[in-house]
């Protein structure tokens, strides 16, 4: 039998947070054989970022580690400073969260990338230049990226570039293990998908156990043989993945996978996943009449050079009464400049929008009148609301500018309505008191104080933890059906468009290359940018493979 | 109405609260605290000094000793060549300098504040109009211009103030605008703008609030700017000359030959004086600044 390349025995973290201590990770058992790849999912704050980190112990002082952690039959805890150096890197190695951040943006990638070669040289002594160049022209290689890119900044690669090099480094010492903590997390769909299949091949090649973190159960399911999912610091399920994603025994993996459904299963189609039960359909459901529409509109941008660039190049879209549409596109394709333009905040070049069949006016009374009507959800919660102001007054901002009459009852209403039951609990609250789930409906609540027939939601729920995600699509679903409130949800997330839109239009380079109802666009897509984002979508990836096993 | 009452209760509790943290964390500082201690009995004795001490001492008819006579027993810090206490007038110095450096600083923070987010807010022409003029009088030398106003305005306290006022402002404007651009850059923002929020609203709901620590940290340290111009504007003879201030004193000294003479009793204690106050602001004014700058804390 051979030695297990990672073998974590009962390991506990805890971190001392003032006088307190804070347990972070209770109790993790995880074996992972040479070659092997282990998935790592749960959400933020479920200790899954910890227990990869206590690997390398790059874990901050405060953090207190018990039991084993054997690397290659060695315990890392009890490492001596020397030796846990020439680990670091040369046996295992790590994918850091967020490419963008984790390069230097002062130094050249090529100079990157040598860093761990250099400090950390294979045969023992220093390498000459040459043979660094030469090493980091072959990493650029593996990893599908021009030798010559060496010389480039970090600002001069786009994101999937960057993760790119971020693999590259880790791959510099040939190590033996390693840890992807959220590699593709803030990645576009295509770009993830390409990330993938890069990482898979190459551990599958160079006989590299991996151990992945996501928060993304079919990211988890598309390149790991086995998948642990983790709530509140200890393991609720470990298995197969087919199995973890097929037939998840524990709730919490349940809801995981529930939240990102399956484009084309009909289970998920409009039943995002939320534990309040939906309101039926109502009966009488009919095609409304068109109540803001947006006519070839055109925005531009000038970019340094001064040339002319088109972020929304003549959009014609549509949302009725008691409709949502879903707005999808990946980052840059105009989507949330085509949202601020619909609400008035960024001025057309061209082009006009209608409210209920007039067009929208430009400035004064009219425009404040028309933003009663239409109100926006922004991406990030944490950052749309006043640190400063308590959810009473976040809510009541609205009603004060309007100048609503008995502004309390209308913020409890708001309040009410927005699943944040009783109000009273939450009315004096600060934002940072709160969840991100329940600053997002704070947020919807604001919006819904004003009592508008339309709300622009730019990716509601990207920044939110999966098991959020399928309530605030439930109460976005339940609002169009009890108060018909139509709904424009901005999103890089076919999912879940499939999850609760009537309709779904797909954007690219600022035009609108598809429309149609979500069962002709998704199950049956015309265009060629449509097809390779639905073939991008890492649940397809594990269907295929399913299939084929 | 008890429950219409509780929101506002707990609004108030919660700003008890954070006052109290900020208080702690101010409180935390040795220096800073020293400086508001010995701030704060300034201020009390040069409120009291009508009650504790005599006027009429400062009356060159009706001063007492001796022309120029060293420290002794009656005059601790000596007399100047009129036969008044140099003590008395130092510390009656305070009153003045304290409301003219109070005042000013008022005065350059209002127009700093108000120029620093109108320009980050309207942007466009607006905003490059007002930083030039900003610029303007940014470059030019204050204190020729105090110099010029209080020679064109009659001569009196409000003058100096005025002449001050009107010269100390830029940085803080360009404080402010900076301060305003990093706030309006927030989401939040642009939550509000699509709530139907306009201009008034933005301002003073988000932007104002926001900038208020920051504009009271530089507040403190503006005063002590002021204490030393008033100063310096009294000591160069364009002062008011019928009240005493430190300036007014270093000035006698200076003209009626004391300095010449060896009386070093007539220029030390109010130039010391002035290099107390300011140093308090200054103490004041950074331990203010650390607690609300997120970036200076370590």
């Amino acid at each position: 039998m051979t030695t297990p390349l990672l073998q974590l025995t009962g390991l506990n973290v805890t971190y001392a947070v003032g006088d307190s201590d804070v347990p972070a990770v209770r109790g993790v058992d995880l074996t992972l054989d040479p070659g092997g790849t282990l998935g790592v999912a749960g959400e933020s704050g479920s200790g899954k970022s910890t227990v990869a980190m206590s690997v390398l112990r790059l874990l901050p002082r405060t953090a207190k580690i018990d039991g084993e952690i054997l690397l290659d039959g060695e315990d890392v805890t009890t490492m001596k400073w020397g030796r846990l150096r020439a680990v670091r890197w040369a046996e295992a190695s790590v994918v850091f969260q967020g490419a963008m951040h984790a390069l230097n943006p002062v130094r050249r990638i090529g100079e990157q990338i040598a860093e761990p070669l250099r400090l950390h040289p294979p045969s023992g002594k220093a390498l000459t230049d040459t043979e660094v160049d030469a090493r980091v022209a072959e990493l650029l290689t593996q990893v599908d990226l021009p030798p010559s890119r060496a010389g480039a900044y970090p600002h001069e690669l786009s994101g999937g570039q960057k993760q790119r090099v971020m693999i590259a480094m880790a791959l510099a010492c040939s190590p033996r293990l390693i840890i992807a903590d959220e590699p593709t997390t803030a990645l576009d769909v295509i770009v993830q998908a390409q990330v993938l299949t890069l990482l898979t091949r190459l551990v599958a090649d160079r006989h590299i156990g991996l151990i992945m973190i996501s928060h993304d159960l079919s990211v988890l399911a598309a390149t790991c043989e086995r998948i642990a999912v983790m709530y509140d610091g200890q393991i609720v399920e470990e298995g197969p993945s087919a199995e973890v994603m097929g037939a998840p025994k524990h709730e919490h993996t349940r809801a995981l996978a529930a939240a990102f459904p399956t484009v084309g299963d009909p289970v998920s189609r409009f039943a995002p996943a939320t534990s309040t039960p939906l309101p039926p359909e109502p009966p009488d459901r009919e095609a409304g009449e068109p109540l803001l529409a947006a006519e070839n509109l055109r925005v531009s941008f000038r970019d340094r050079t001064g040339k002319r660039i088109d972020a929304v190049a003549g959009v014609d879209l549509t949302v009725s009464r008691d409709e949502i549409v879903a707005l999808v596109g990946q980052s840059g394709s105009g989507k949330t400049t085509f949202a601020r333009t619909l609400l008035g905040l960024q001025k057309p070049d061209s082009g006009v929008v209608r409210y209920d069949g007039k067009p929208v006016p430009a400035s004064g009374a009219g425009l404040k009148a028309y933003r009663r009507q239409v109100q926006l959800v922004l991406q990030d919660p944490t950052s749309a609301l006043n640190p400063a102001h308590t959810v009473y007054e976040a809510v009541a901002e609205g009603p004060r500018i309007h100048q609503l009459a008995d502004e309390r009852a209308v913020v409890h209403r708001a309040l009410e309505a927005a699943e944040l039951r009783p109000a009273e609990k939450y009315a004096d609250r600060l934002p940072h008191q709160l969840s991100g789930g329940q600053r997002q409906r704070v947020v919807i609540a604001g919006a819904l104080a004003l009592e508008p027939s339309v709300v622009v939601a730019d990716e509601p729920v990207a920044s939110l933890d999966a098991s959020v995600r399928g309530e605030i699509l439930g109460l976005l679903l339940r609002l169009r059906r009890e108060l018909g409130l139509a709904a424009l949800v901005i999103t890089h997330d076919l999912g879940l468009a499939w999850n609760i839109a009537d309709r779904v239009a797909v954007m690219y380079h600022g035009e609108l290359v598809e429309t149609g109802t979500v069962e002709q666009v998704l199950l049956d897509p015309q265009h060629e940018y449509t097809k390779s984002l639905l073939a991008a979508l890492p649940g397809g990836t594990a269907q295929r493979r399913t299939v084929e096993t | 109405m008890t429950t219409a009452e509780t929101p506002r209760q707990i609004a108030w509790a919660r700003r008890r609260a954070s006052l109290r943290r900020t208080w702690r964390e101010f409180a935390g500082q040795r220096a800073a605290l020293t400086g508001l201690v010995l701030l704060g009995a300034t201020v009390v004795v040069a409120l009291l000094l009508p009650l504790i001490s005599d006027q009429s001492g400062l009356d060159v008819t009706k001063a007492t000793g001796a022309p120029l006579s060293p420290p002794n027993g009656d005059f601790w810090l000596g007399t100047d060549n009129f036969g008044r206490s140099v003590l008395l007038m130092t510390v009656w110095g305070t009153r003045i300098s304290l409301l003219v450096g109070f005042s000013a600083a008022l005065l350059s923070v209002v127009i700093g504040t108000l120029i620093g987010i109108t320009a980050a807010h309207f942007g466009g022409w607006v905003s490059a109009t007002l930083l030039r003029f900003t610029d303007f009088f940014l470059v030019l030398p204050s204190l020729i211009l105090a110099i010029a106003l209080s020679a064109v305005l009659p001569r009196g306290v409000g003058t100096i103030i005025i002449a001050i006022g009107l010269t100390a402002w830029p940085s803080t404007a360009r404080l402010v605008r900076a301060q305003t651009l990093t706030i309006e850059s927030r989401p939040y923002i642009e939550r509000a703008h699509a709530l139907g929020g306009g201009h008034l609203h933005i301002i003073g709901r988000h932007v104002l609030p926001g900038v208020m620590p920051l504009v009271l940290a530089n507040t403190t340290l503006v005063v002590g700017n002021a204490v030393i111009a008033d100063a310096t504007l009294s000591f160069l003879g364009v002062g008011d000359p019928n009240s005493v201030t430190w300036g007014l004193v270093l000035e006698n000294a200076l003209n009626n030959g004391a300095i010449s003479r060896g009386a070093w009793w007539n220029v030390l204690p109010p130039g010391i004086a002035i290099v107390l106050v300011v140093l308090f602001f200054t103490l004041v004014g950074r331990g203010l600044e650390t607690v609300f700058n997120p970036r200076l804390k370590k």
